[in-house]
């Protein structure tokens, strides 16, 4: 990242301001069929303030991180608070300050690979792929590795300097199947740059070759029965139910604007085996696939405990809605890119596990779906949610069956969770998600498998 | 602003020194001013301003591509080595290419600079006008934003196209509560070039929040049938969405398509014409130039249900061996229907209106799956209550060609113009 020492800049702070000098650095390599299809880096950096004055935001970027720039962005943020100011006199008072000094610069201590042998690795897996599965009728693979490196200072004393990398490696197999295209898609990598979250290519050979068994029961796969069923989620869709059906209910500016988590507080909104937490940083003594130390807004950030034994506990907060329920910030305002304004966002969200044994859920189902990909999801205000699914099995009297076709499962996230009647004792995490809320941002969804009663969505 | 074309011709004169055998350079300065609500409530204030540089590189047939938003000449020179170090990682591929030499020209659209007080104004009077005619309704996000870019298309077969384009864009997610009962959240979005009327006569906005209050009480469908859909404009672009991607780039080089074999083919009933118009007077947020450096013009892709084209990029065609498109998709049109609304409602046996689809992905082959959201039930011709806990599912393709009527009314968002359309075939089911 380009030295910067913003520290100098605070002698301009006349109000509540936020300074952030920021850099997102990307590796895109798509191989199809053994083409390579896009070959890209991208280097998008800059300089953002953002000023508050008694309820109202300005805010200002740009890509030039000269003096004159720097400057002229922290005019340009009060000025447009100031404009906002005049017109709304919204008059609400200052932020909670919890001043904090830090850095976390994930980088790899191992020699950096080039763009070259980087596509060389894409092109060895291909070419294993190729070999191993010959009857393929399409594959693509496709690299991506994103390092957010952030300096930030804030006019109340913060000052944290950030490198969270992620690099993750996707695979897409397709066959045909009475002339109609049959895919399934899985991922691997994580936390890390390139070097640290991947040793080779045959890391990822033992995940390709169950990839591969679970496409082809697939192709024989089965529509499945559209109804209300009782299903054991396995962790992926635990996660992604963590984070779209529970979690978004809990982000404090969407309970401002109305979501149904805001009457449930200290109610029971869950089975009580179910605990739900947003992890900053560390989930039981490991490092979450998306670690954050110090939010955009100089908070040093703190797991939100939000369903606990299956009592909805709290929010996930900014200064301002911390302020506003008058609770302490737990550091969830993050922002993208250097031109975006910090939002509460999701960091690392996952129900954490219980006592059960996946096998021992999968023999309690008489009539049932053991479902384990999710692909899309979204959930609603009133925690209603959808999430596609691109894998899964039929339960026929304790024993998984055929494989499903790809479907969609849905219901009420607080009615499901209290349906919740087992726990599995293991946990696992979703490293690639990315979450849209204005702007996209990568986060971590984990959990066990989970033993509830679910639509789900077929013919 | 600093002067895009001058960093433009850098960028494709370094390429070429470089050793680049052909090389497009493509710097786009863009200005954004964006208000802000939450909650109902004012809440920032955004100016950003961006300086976007892509450089490709092709050398002895292999491509790099490089973005940075850095344009003094130290970091185009290392952003113009890196495109050709990447190449150089690269393998061969005879489809990669540049735009032919086409005759320079400068396109311009909209204002130069956005009027902040009457953006203002216009939010100020959108929340007021809420609060009076949907008392139950929150606007729990919106954003109204001016957005200027000014882009500079360099390639070294001579391509040079200069653009510039100002354009207002409004997103806003809403929802209503009554008691303890709270509607799903739907949203909406439109552009245009001047805020000239209220943002409540745009597009379908009041329609839509008049309906999110009466969706405050929703009921589950009762059991599972086959049935009709009549698919709202705003959530159109969902459905037709699975076609326009599986005929782009992707799925065709991939060979998964399943219009691979289609061209000139009957896809759709014979009532649906699709156009693809980014340069027209219908729609305010188009585009000039092609991300490949062509000129973009306007295309039909569906002419009465048959298959006039494919979306493919020059890669995708030389890839395919087919046609190039003339523009890179969106921005489409679809021709108006001879029904109303009310008589395609009067038409419906059992059925629902779709208004938002929250689905997987589908399948290649056009298996989908989801929720029906801000929906409605239709049975005996007349529109019943809105809908909660509603699956539908069933296989785009072949509702496609299941198409029974296509309403009169259109709205027009300025990046689309939308009618209604009624589909045969989707598994509804309820509880």
């Amino acid at each position: 990242m380009r030295n910067v020492d913003l520290r100098e800049f605070s002698g301009l702070f006349k109000a509540y301001t936020e300074l952030r000098a920021q850099e997102n650095r990307t590796v895109s390599i798509l191989a199809v069929k053994g083409s390579i299809a896009s070959n890209s880096r991208t280097d998008i950096g800059g300089i953002s303030a953002r000023v508050y004055k008694d309820g109202s935001w300005g805010f200002a970027s740009s890509p030039d991180l000269s003096r004159e720039a720097i400057t002229s962005v922290i005019k340009a943020a009060s000025e447009n608070a100031a404009f906002l100011d005049s017109r709304e006199k919204k008059g609400k008072g200052a932020l909670p300050s919890t001043p904090v000094t830090s850095e976390n610069l994930l980088k790899t201590t191992k020699p950096r690979l080039s763009q070259k042998e980087l596509v060389e690795f894409v092109r060895e897996i291909d070419n294993h792929i190729l070999k191993a599965y010959p009857n393929l009728s399409s594959r693509t693979i496709s690299l991506n590795c994103l390092d957010m490196e952030k300096i930030l200072l804030t006019s109340d004393g913060s000052y944290s300097h950030s490198l969270i990398p992620r690099s993750t490696i996707r695979v897409t197999m397709t066959v045909e199947k009475d002339g109609k295209p049959v895919d399934l898609s899985s991922v691997y990598g994580g936390l890390g740059q390139f070097e640290d979250a991947f040793e080779s290519p045959g890391d990822i050979y033992g995940g390709l070759q169950t990839h591969f068994e679970h496409l082809m029961k697939k192709s024989e796969g089965v529509f499945a029965d559209a109804g209300v069923k009782t299903c054991v989620l396995d962790a992926e869709l635990a996660g992604i139910l963590a984070h779209e059906a529970i979690g978004h209910t809990t982000e404090a500016d969407l309970v401002l604007g109305g979501s149904v988590a805001g009457p449930l507080l200290n109610k029971e909104a869950a089975s009580p085996l179910v605990t739900l937490v947003d992890f900053a940083n560390t989930a039981l003594g490991v490092t979450c696939p998306v670690p954050v130390y110090v939010d955009d807004e100089g908070t040093r950030a703190e797991d939100a405990v939000l369903i606990e034994k299956g009592i909805l506990k709290g929010y996930m907060h900014s200064k301002e809605s911390a302020a506003h329920f008058g609770v302490a910030p737990t550091g969830n305002a993050r922002a993208f890119q250097f031109s975006d304004e910090p939002l509460i966002r999701m960091r690392n969200t996952a129900i954490l596990p219980g006592t059960s044994k996946l096998a021992d859920m999968i023999a309690s189902v008489d009539d049932g779906y053991y479902l384990i990909r999710p692909s899309n999801g979204q959930a609603d205000s009133t925690s209603e949610f959808m999430f596609g699914v691109t894998l899964g099995y039929e339960i026929k009297n304790g024993k998984l069956g055929r494989a499903i076709r790809d479907t969609t499962i849905s219901g009420v996230a607080f009615e499901l969770l209290k349906s919740v009647t087992m726990v599995s004792d293991d946990m696992k995490w979703t490293c690639a998600g990315m979450c849209g809320k204005k702007q996209a941002i990568p986060v971590g969804m984990g959990g066990p498998a989970i033993k509830c009663v679910v639509s789900i969505g077929g013919r | 602003m600093e002067n895009g074309r001058v960093t433009a011709k850098r960028g494709l004169e370094a390429l070429l020194r470089l050793g680049a055998d052909k090389a497009q350079s493509v710097v786009s300065l863009v200005e954004k001013h964006e208000m802000n609500v939450d909650a109902g409530e004012f809440s920032l204030l955004r100016t950003t301003f961006d300086t976007q540089v892509r450089l490709t590189a092709i050398k002895g047939g292999k491509r790099g591509q490089t973005a940075a938003n850095q344009s003094d000449p130290e970091s185009i020179e290392r952003a113009a080595a890196d495109a050709l170090n990447i190449a150089e990682a690269s393998q061969p591929d005879d489809a990669y290419d540049i735009a032919e030499r086409q005759p320079a020209e400068v396109f311009k659209a909209g204002s130069d600079s956005p009027d902040l007080d009457k953006m203002h104004m216009r939010v100020a009077e959108l929340l007021k006008e809420v609060k009076v005619r949907h008392p139950k309704t929150v606007i729990r996000q919106a954003f109204l934003d001016f957005t200027k870019t000014r882009s500079f298309i360099l390639n070294s077969n001579g391509v040079d196209f200069e653009t510039t384009a100002g354009v207002y864009r409004f997103f806003t997610m809403f929802s209503s509560q009554e008691g303890d009962n709270v509607s799903s959240f739907n949203y909406t979005a439109f552009s245009m070039r001047e805020l000239d009327k209220p943002l409540l006569e745009c597009a379908g906005l009041d329609r839509l929040l008049r309906e999110s209050g009466e969706q405050v009480k929703t009921y589950p469908i009762k059991g599972k049938f086959v049935g009709h859909v009549i698919v709202t404009p705003e959530c159109l672009e969902d459905i037709l969405g699975f076609l326009a991607y599986s005929v782009s780039d992707g799925p065709m080089i991939a060979g998964t398509s399943i219009y691979k074999d289609s061209l000139n083919k009957e896809v759709t009933s014979p009532s649906l014409t699709i156009h693809c118009r980014p340069v027209s007077d219908e729609i305010a947020d188009g585009y000039f130039v092609t991300a490949d450096g062509y000129k973009a013009e306007n295309m039909t892709l569906v002419d009465k249900g048959v298959l006039k084209g494919y979306m493919l990029s020059l890669y995708g065609a030389k890839k395919t061996g087919k046609e190039r498109a003339v523009n890179q998709g969106g921005a489409w049109v679809i021709e108006p229907g001879d029904t109303s609304f009310e008589d395609m409602v009067k038409g419906v046996d059992r059925g629902i209106i779709l208004a938002r689809f929250s689905g997987g992905n589908p399948s290649a082959n056009g298996d989908f799956s989801g929720i029906a959201k801000n929906s409605y039930l239709i049975e005996n011709g007349k529109i019943q209550y809105p809908i909660s806990e509603s699956m539908i599912s069933g296989n785009f393709a072949e509702m496609l060609m299941n198409i029974t009527a296509i309403s009169k009314e259109r709205v027009s968002s300025g990046f689309s113009v939308m009618p209604w359309i009624a589909m045969y075939g989707a598994t509804i089911s309820g509880k």
